[in-house]
């Protein structure tokens, strides 16, 4: 039986994240945009943790860079959640020929590989932070969809909403009173996995350069910026690579966790 | 516990691993020489007659000659294809004295009808040359008249001309080539009389040249050693990070464009070496549009150039490699006389200028102006450090008190597209060329590339003017330098560096040098170390 | 889809084809009229797909080139990169999940469990950076420095690839046989003094193999997507580098031309894997 990293270690790390992107306006202490010391210094005092190519500092870089990872792949994940989740709901109450209608589309569009349905959408719509979210939350819908979907029915068919289906009422009211919150649990943990999808996307997608200004700082793009430099001055990837696998991680992780928790749920709602 | 599974995966594995290693990066020492050079751009075509890239010049320089040549060390003209040559008084007619022992790679004789057909080829509107079609200038007619004889007459006084005939893009192909394949499949058979052979060409992949045999004349420029080498293998490396690495993994034996930071390393190491070399022509500059608010106020142009440490940037994208620019030529460039005075870097007097033109602090530290913000849209290509200097001015310009959108263009084709569709305050691009005429497409009112909207008759007419002094280089110099005045007293252009091209090659290939344009090396002159 | 998506959002590619001076204004009308433009979408995208059927992608608008071409000769490093990646990953894979399921040391097994846990959920760019900074690090001033970048060619990129696959490998092969393990008929195949080593280990790991066998085509055709970053990285020419290059250049028949591919080559990874398992178990066999 494999050991499980306590889910402490996750949560603090994500914590944190998020603490330090929120107040990352306070915490920096120089304007990330801004040289402010030789290119690819060490650590020193003015820099904690050293400065980039251009002579900027990468705390203040990194903090910021978090916001703008964070923020980005949870307004992609936003956008699959709706998206895919209205598509799927529709599917499932809807049934015939609607039901089979968002199924084939759903299912054509997962014919690519959700990277490169992605790339495929910024290259339509243009490189920049708006594309890529975009790219990256329209990407993950189909999938999303399909799995809504198949909790959608499930519960659909729960003893109690069947009953009041056939009782008449109307399907809409049906599914936002009843579907929606009794599928919450098993949705959570898709949607976690999702997020830690979205993130990844964002973070590769920033990291190929689709993601439009250089300067404005981000963990993919910098990672990307950094590897020009690796052999002379290792910190300036170093630190996105590292805040990168550890949130990814730390996302994956809980993931799990929800999922294996709403797993034991389902099967302690059975047994009662 | 049984380790005998995982000892025999673990070996599997390390099979695997050392096939894998072993497979590449190594290689048999070949029978002839053979050297490998890396290319950084992947151009759209190589026809050196309709492309207008500088990259396919690099190998394609030495597959063609070229009616006159140019001395890499005084850029004065010599013989080439044409053993003589005379330019009338009036400067309107040059009449070309051919060799008469030179055939193309495919066997056909070299003569008069050739350069005809070579300038007819280049200059059909149907083909599109978008480089060579130009470096004509007022060319109005060719004629053959005789087999070895062909006379070039003007509309115009050009004073350029020779320098044109001089570069690859007029270098003469056979016409029966040219024939037979056409302008689109020409780029992948190309025929000329140079002392290499076309022989393939995979785009994104590699380009081979292999000697040509029968080379048995030479113009005065190439050294010839004993051994030259007998093939050249041309690579494409166009991430920047990939160029060092392959040169010390010995995938190349020489690359250009190397990043500064990886060239400096070069000095410390004993199998290879380092050429700066000075490319003439503009310097890496930012162009301010004049037609677009708030660029479209020359004070606050002032202020916008005051505020950029010029100095610093330079030395912290591109080390100590690059002399910084001041003005609209570089300083190796023929018409360069001293440097402009541009305004010094002194960000109080900036916003001085600023403060007394009107614009005053607004939130978040923006300047506005009655009531409009200071929004700067900036746009930078791809290529060549331009990313990092643009970042580097966008940080200069917020300080200032500005909101800058910076736009990296990913290749030319989205710059031009940007450029047209406006909106654009600064913006970069600049060519190379040993002839300052290049000036005249950016500043003139009628210009491809005026890209700053600038219309001014006196500066039309200093362009005009030096462009057909054939004969008097002080007095052209002295034109140039009147131009660059216009050019910096309206800051026109945000100089920053001087190009200076860092090739690094192993030590083995000895005689590298390159000729008067910077670019193109003279392959016909290297060997190889014993 | 591929088709619609890059269509109708996409802008007018002829427009752009102008604003690179590469065409004339009527060049570009005939241009149009050549490449169907002019047309109404839906004829466009019968059009596309007849010429898919016939193998033809339409030309590149960058180069001009047929885009079959184009394509096809990126082909060959890609392929490379996958294979050897596939290799790795099923090694790998096997490696870590058998390390997992059978060691008899718990620490040892945790170990191979974590690090396919890391392989399913790094990043690549991560780990293939790490692995630069890594073998640069340690070997730098050593005399084989030369090697070393030749190492990073091919070895290192296909490392990291494989890595990255051999997660979900590893994961399935130690559940698998964790599970067979527990068996009967392997308890009893033990108790009867069966040679302990790789007999037992075969057969115990004989039932577990085909989903594992499924779970690498399907890897397979997941593979591409990691050559996209892996050659980024790694700066690797193939068709990962030039549908990076296609897209910022908007060359949008190449990109088209490379995502169809990869939706087939995908495709093709789950039929064949349903096969292969067919195959493999006759139980499924029964059932199917």
């Amino acid at each position: 039986m494999r050991r499980r990293v306590p889910i402490a270690l996750p949560g603090v790390w994500l914590s944190l994240v998020v603490a330090l992107s929120l107040f990352a306006p306070i915490l920096a202490g120089h304007n990330p945009l801004q040289p402010v010391a030789d290119p690819l210094s060490p650590p020193s005092a003015g820099a904690p943790l050293g400065t980039d190519s251009l002579g900027r500092d990468l705390w203040s870089r990194m903090l910021f860079g978090g916001r703008l990872s964070l923020g980005a792949s949870v307004l992609a994940v936003s956008l699959t959640i709706l998206a895919g989740g209205v598509a799927g709901l529709a599917a499932a109450m809807a049934g015939g020929w609607a039901d089979r209608a968002i199924v084939w589309i759903a299912n054509s569009a997962l014919a690519i590989p959700g990277l490169l349905l992605a790339m495929l959408l910024v290259a339509a719509i243009g490189p920049g932070f708006p594309a890529v979210v975009l790219a990256v939350g329209v990407g993950g819908a189909p999938g999303f969809a399909r799995l809504a979907r198949s909790v959608f029915l499930q519960v659909k068919q729960g003893g109690f909403i069947a009953a009041t289906a056939a009782l008449g009422a109307d399907p809409l009211w049906i599914a936002i009173r009843h579907v929606l919150p009794n599928s919450r649990p098993q949705l959570v943990s898709i949607m976690a996995t999702h997020y830690a999808w979205a993130l990844m996307g964002t973070i590769t997608l920033t990291f190929l350069g689709l993601g439009g200004d250089p300067s404005v700082p981000e963990w993919g793009a910098m990672l990307n910026a950094g590897r020009v430099d690796l052999i002379g001055a290792p910190w300036a990837a170093l630190w996105p690579a590292l805040a990168i696998s550890l949130t990814v991680l730390s996302v994956h992780a809980i993931a799990d966790a929800i999922g294996r928790s709403s797993a034991t749920a389902r099967r302690s709602e059975l047994e009662t | 516990m049984n380790k005998t599974p995982l000892r025999l995966s673990g070996l599997i594995m390390t099979a695997v691993l050392g096939a894998l290693a072993f497979g590449c990066g190594s290689s048999e020492p070949p029978a002839e020489s053979v050297v490998t050079y890396g290319l950084t751009l992947s151009p759209t075509g190589i026809d050196p007659h309709l492309n207008a890239s500088l990259e396919l010049g690099i190998p394609l320089s030495s597959v063609y000659d070229t009616l006159v040549f140019q001395d890499p060390e005084s850029g004065a003209f010599v013989p080439g294809l044409a053993e003589t040559w005379e330019i009338s008084e009036d400067g309107l007619e040059y009449t070309f004295s051919l060799r008469r022992d030179v055939r193309f790679h495919d066997g056909t004789p070299f003569n008069a009808q050739a350069v005809v057909a070579n300038l007819d080829y280049i200059l059909n509107p149907d083909n599109h040359s978008q480089r060579a079609a130009f470096m004509l200038g007022s060319l109005e007619e060719v004629t053959a008249v005789d087999d070895h004889t062909v006379r070039l007459r003007l509309a115009e006084p050009y004073a350029p001309l020779l320098d044109s005939l001089s570069q690859v893009y007029l270098g003469m192909a056979s016409p029966a080539a040219l024939d037979q394949w056409g302008p689109a499949e020409y780029q992948f058979h190309q025929v000329g009389t140079g002392p290499y052979r076309f022989v393939e060409y995979i785009p994104d992949d590699h380009l081979t040249l292999a000697r040509n045999q029968a080379y048995d004349w030479a113009p005065s420029i190439y050294k010839q050693p004993e051994a030259p080498i007998d093939s050249f293998v041309f690579k494409f490396y166009v991430d920047p990070a990939t160029r060092m690495l392959a040169l010390q993994a010995g995938q190349v034996d020489i690359i250009g464009e190397l990043p500064p930071r990886d060239a400096a390393r070069i000095d410390q190491s004993q199998e290879f070496d380092l050429i700066p070399v000075t490319i003439p022509g503009q310097p890496l500059q930012l162009m301010f549009n004049t037609r677009q608010p708030p660029t479209d106020d020359l004070q606050l142009r002032r202020s916008l150039i005051m505020s950029v440490d010029r100095r610093t940037i330079v030395k912290t994208v591109f080390g100590d490699y690059s002399p910084v620019a001041s003005g609209p030529l570089a300083a190796g460039t023929d018409g360069f006389g001293s440097d402009p005075a541009l305004p010094d870097y002194d960000v109080e007097q900036a916003l001085n200028i600023l403060a007394e033109a009107g614009w005053v602090a607004g939130d978040e530290g923006v300047l506005s102006r009655d009531g409009v913000p200071l929004e700067l849209k900036v746009v930078v290509p791809a290529w060549g450090s331009n990313p990092e200097v643009g970042q580097l001015i966008e940080a200069a310009w917020r300080n200032l008190g500005a909101r800058v959108e910076l736009t990296i263009a990913p290749g030319f084709g989205q710059l031009k597209e940007l450029q047209a569709a406006g909106g654009y305050n600064a913006i970069a691009y600049y060519t190379f060329g040993a002839d300052p005429d290049l000036l005249r497409s950016f500043f003139r009112s009628d210009g491809l590339y005026n890209w700053t909207g600038y219309e001014d008759p006196q500066l039309d007419l200093l362009l005009d003017r030096a462009s057909q002094v054939t004969d008097d280089p002080d007095e052209r110099r002295r034109l140039y330098g009147a131009v660059s005045e216009i050019v910096t007293d309206e800051a026109l252009i945000l100089p920053i560096r001087d190009y200076v091209d860092l090739v690094g090659f192993n030590r083995r290939v000895q005689g590298l040098h390159f000729g008067y344009q910077g670019w193109f090396p003279l392959l016909i002159d290297l060997s190889l170390a014993r | 889809m591929t088709f619609f998506a890059l269509r109708a959002t996409g802008g007018d590619p002829v427009a752009n084809l102008l604003a690179q001076g590469l065409a004339s204004p009527d060049q570009a009308a005939t241009l149009r009229h050549t490449l169907g433009l002019d047309l109404p979408l839906w004829t466009q995208y019968i059009r596309f797909l007849v010429g898919l059927l016939r193998g033809d992608l339409g030309v590149s608008l960058y180069t001009s080139r047929n885009v079959s071409i184009v394509i096809g000769e990126q082909i060959p490093p890609t392929a490379a990169l996958a294979s050897a990646g596939l290799a790795v990953a099923l090694i790998l894979g096997l490696l870590l999940g058998v390390t997992a399921a059978w060691s008899r040391r718990k620490s040892v097994g945790d170990l191979a469990s974590v690090l396919s846990s890391l392989a399913l959920t790094l990043p690549v760019a991560v780990t293939g950076v790490a692995s630069i900074v890594i073998l640069n690090v340690f070997f730098h001033n050593s005399p084989g420095a030369p090697s070393v970048a030749g190492l990073q060619q091919l070895a290192l990129p296909a490392l990291v690839l494989g890595f990255a696959s051999s997660g979900g490998i590893a994961r399935l092969v130690q559940t698998g046989l964790a599970e067979s393990l527990a068996r009967p008929y392997v308890l009893a195949a033990k108790a009867r003094g069966f040679a302990v080593g790789f007999r037992l280990l075969w057969h115990a790991l004989r039932p577990a193999l085909p989903p594992v066998v499924s779970l690498t085509a399907l890897e397979a055709s997941f593979l591409f997507s990691g050559t996209v970053v892996t050659e980024t990285v790694f700066s690797r020419p193939g068709l990962g580098r030039l549908l990076v290059a296609s897209i910022l250049r908007g060359d949008f028949p190449v990109a088209q031309g490379i995502v169809v591919l990869a939706a087939l080559l995908y495709t093709a990874g789950h039929v064949l894997a349903d096969l292969l398992a067919l195959a493999i178990d006759p139980r499924l066999r029964r059932q199917a």
